[in-house]
């Protein structure tokens, strides 16, 4: 069965689209809908210095967006919007793999692939109550495999308190 | 999400094979649920997967699933406290699955107490299924499971507990595809 997973991982980075364009795609309509511009990150090297992002081992590429102050819609209507928003954006091509909602924790997760076959890159956004990240990573099949394995806690490998990855 | 047995599936597919209309109405159990999560492995992932594995060993099972399926639907809710949801929420995923070519399995179980576990097979060809839908409803947590394609019967143990579908034992019958007519 290993084997069976390790596969649909390689398939799921695969399946990603790999173009910056979707990645700007995506900031560019988080933006408008908000009505925010993304934050100045300097250098990404010291990035998850600024921001709580972790960098596990097993990617690579990686290309952050990061948005602070955002209105925070509660509940139903919340999630709602986000759908609406992330459904919107994968109009253009991107393929939702794996979406998460948390009501305790007013978090929500995206993880889109693009074309398949074209790149191993995916793109993940978290949304939580004031803040969102938009990731662009090429991850390889450890990396997949955990993912895919643990469907609802794929999105926090990328985050910095969860320092049981490498960065 | 696969390349190469994109036409040996489309061909082995049996006709008719389609995933199940997940309603509406499921969207206000995400409203209910405090948290939630969306697997969707699609056809041509799945097939591209396949592509991956060498056909020989361990991995010649595997790619024989993947190369027979066409989709992976995993629907999850979780729960703050009993009674969010209604088994009559689920009517219209059981409606879809009352067709001929549908048959509820007996004697899938789950490692849970207080699990309720609904299997239904689709027929497919050759002896093998079309199709796979697991409702599963716990106190707190309600799952549904589409998996859309041909599979042999002794290759269900391998989708359990992997891609955020539950943990079942299954034993179908006596061995010789025993089903509850549905």
């Amino acid at each position: 069965m290993s084997s069976l997973v390790l596969a649909l991982f390689l398939a799921a980075g695969s399946a990603a689209y790999g173009a910056d364009r979707e990645f700007d795609r995506v900031v560019k309509a988080i933006e408008n809908h908000y009505g925010v511009k993304r934050t100045h990150v300097p250098l990404m090297g010291v990035a998850n210095l600024v921001v709580k992002v972790a960098r596990p081992a097993g990617t690579s590429g990686f290309k952050l967006a990061v948005f602070e102050d955002l209105p925070s819609p509660s509940g139903s209507n919340g999630r709602a919007d986000l759908d609406r928003l992330m459904n919107d954006v994968c109009r253009g091509g991107l393929h939702p793999l794996i979406v998460t909602h948390s009501r305790p924790n007013g978090e929500s997760s995206y993880i889109l692939a693009g074309e398949i076959g074209k790149s191993s890159e995916l793109l993940i956004a978290t949304f939580e109550r004031h803040e969102a990240t938009v990731i662009q990573v090429t991850v390889n099949v450890e990396t997949l495999l955990k993912m895919i394995g643990t469907p609802d806690d794929a999105h926090r490998m990328f985050r910095q308190d969860r320092d049981d990855d490498g960065r | 999400m696969k390349v190469a047995a994109i036409l040996m599936a489309a061909v082995l597919m049996p006709l008719g094979a389609q995933e199940i209309k997940l309603p509406a109405s499921l969207d206000k159990l995400a409203d209910k649920a405090e948290e939630t999560v969306d697997v969707t492995l699609d056809g041509s992932l799945l097939k591209l997967a396949a592509r991956f594995l060498s056909g020989e060993g361990d991995e010649a099972s595997a790619k024989k699933i993947l190369s027979g399926l066409q989709s992976i639907v995993v629907r999850s809710y979780q729960f703050s406290h009993e009674g969010q949801y209604d088994m009559a929420d689920l009517d219209e995923i059981r409606a879809q699955v009352k067709g001929p070519q549908w048959s509820r399995v007996v004697g899938v179980t789950s490692r849970k107490d207080r699990e309720k576990v609904d299997v239904y097979f689709k027929v497919g060809g050759n002896g093998n299924l079309g199709g796979i839908v697991v409702l599963c409803a716990e106190p707190l947590e309600l799952t549904i499971v589409s998996v859309v394609g041909t599979l042999d019967p002794t290759q269900l143990a391998d989708l359990s507990g992997q891609f955020g579908i539950p943990q079942f034992d299954f034993t179908i019958g006596s061995g010789d595809g025993k089903k509850d007519a549905k």
